[in-house]
C-alpha cells in the first residue's frame, strides 16, 4: 500500500466503477458474500474490470451484490442482457472470467459449458 | 479464514453495505514501534439492537428469524482471525446510528495475514454501490494518506510524512475511546 497505489485507484474507481452509470446492454453482478469472497470473487471481479477495459467494452457496467443462494458454487457470476435475458456463470476462477469477458461480453456468445441453471427466456 | 485482512474488511464492508449506509469509512493503523495494527470499519447504516449484537457475536451461523438476515460467518471470522493475533475485537452499533467494528491486533504476529491487495477490495466496495461514500484512511509511523470515493477527481490523495497536524485521525485508533452517542456494546474476546 503507497500512495501512487491509491492515486492510480482513484483513476480506477472513477473509471471503470463511477462512470459506468446509466442503462447499458451488459450487467455483470458479481456475488460477493462472505462464501463468494472465500471462493476468490474479488479477483475474478478485478480481472473482469481489467478485461473489459483492455478490450475497451463500453456497454458494461460492473456491479457487486451480497449472497446469491449459491454458495457452493462461488464464485457465481450472473450477466444480466438489456432484453431481461440473464445468465449465471459459477465455479469460476480469472482464467474463466476473461473468457466470459471475451466471448459474452464481446461476441455475445455465451460459455455454455460455464453456465449453471435453467436459461431464463420470455415465453 | 481469509488469507488477506483486507479480506476480512471487505466481507464487513459489505454488511455496511447491506445496512443500507450512506458513507463506509475504514480506518487502518499500521504502528510498528507499537507493534500494533489496528483495522476499524465504521458505517452510518441501519444498526443493531443489543439482542441482535449478541447474536451476531455469539453464533457462528446467522437465524433466518433474524431482523438483520444478511449476518453469517464475517464478524465471526474476523474475531477469529483477530484472536489468533493476539488481538482485540469489538463491535458497537445502535439501532439507526450505524455500526463501529474495530479488530486490532499484534503487527509482528506469526499469524497475521497480510493487508493484501487494498485497491481491490476499495474498488469492489465502489462497485456494490456507486451511491456510497467510501473512504479509506492509512496511518502507519511514517505515512498518512485518505482517499474518499467522492472527492473530486483532482485532489486525490494528500501526503502527510509528518503527522503533527492529524490529531483527528489519530484520536480516532484509541480503543474505548468515548462517543458522543451512548452506543450499546459487546466486547468478545479480549486479551488484553
Amino acid at each position: 500500500m503507497n500512495l501512487e497505489e491509491l492515486k492510480k485507484l482513484k483513476e480506477k474507481a472513477q473509471r471503470q466503477v463511477a462512470l459506468r452509470e446509466g442503462s447499458k446492454k451488459y450487467r455483470v453482478v458479481v456475488s460477493m458474500g462472505t462464501s463468494g469472497i472465500a471462493a476468490g470473487a474479488r479477483e475474478v471481479m478485478k480481472t473482469m474490470l481489467d478485461e473489459i477495459e483492455k478490450r475497451g467494452l463500453e456497454d458494461v457496467e460492473v456491479r457487486v451484490t451480497g449472497e446469491v443462494g449459491l454458495e457452493d458454487v462461488e464464485p457465481v457470476v450472473r450477466i444480466e442482457e438489456a432484453g431481461g435475458e440473464k445468465t449465471t456463470y459459477a465455479r469460476l476462477d480469472t482464467e474463466k472470467a476473461k473468457k466470459i469477458v471475451a466471448e459474452h461480453l464481446e461476441k455475445g456468445k455465451k460459455v455454455d459449458n460455464l453456465a449453471v441453471g435453467k436459461e431464463k427466456k420470455p415465453e | 479464514m481469509f488469507e488477506e485482512l483486507s479480506l476480512h474488511i471487505l466481507d464487513v464492508a459489505m454488511n455496511s453495505m447491506a445496512a443500507r449506509a450512506r458513507t463506509v469509512q475504514i480506518m487502518i493503523g499500521e504502528h510498528a514501534r507499537r507493534d500494533r495494527l489496528s483495522i476499524r470499519i465504521q458505517d452510518d447504516g441501519q444498526g443493531m439492537d443489543a439482542d441482535t449484537l449478541k447474536h451476531v457475536l455469539a453464533n457462528l451461523t446467522t437465524s433466518k428469524h433474524s431482523r438483520k438476515k444478511n449476518i453469517g460467518l464475517g464478524l465471526a471470522l474476523l474475531r477469529q482471525t483477530v484472536e489468533m493475533c493476539d488481538g482485540k475485537f469489538e463491535v458497537r452499533s445502535t439501532p439507526r446510528m450505524g455500526t463501529t467494528v474495530t479488530a486490532i491486533m499484534k503487527l509482528s504476529h506469526v499469524d497475521r495475514p497480510p493487508l493484501g491487495d487494498l485497491n481491490a477490495t476499495i474498488l469492489a466496495l465502489c462497485a456494490a454501490n456507486p451511491a456510497v461514500e467510501v473512504q479509506l484512511h492509512y496511518l502507519s509511523d511514517t505515512e498518512h494518506f485518505h482517499f474518499s470515493s467522492k472527492e473530486p477527481a483532482k485532489k486525490k490523495v494528500a501526503s502527510r510524512p509528518e503527522r503533527t497536524s492529524s490529531g483527528e485521525e489519530k484520536t480516532s485508533y484509541e480503543p474505548g475511546r468515548t462517543q458522543k452517542v451512548k452506543r450499546e456494546s459487546a466486547t468478545a474476546g479480549c486479551l488484553a
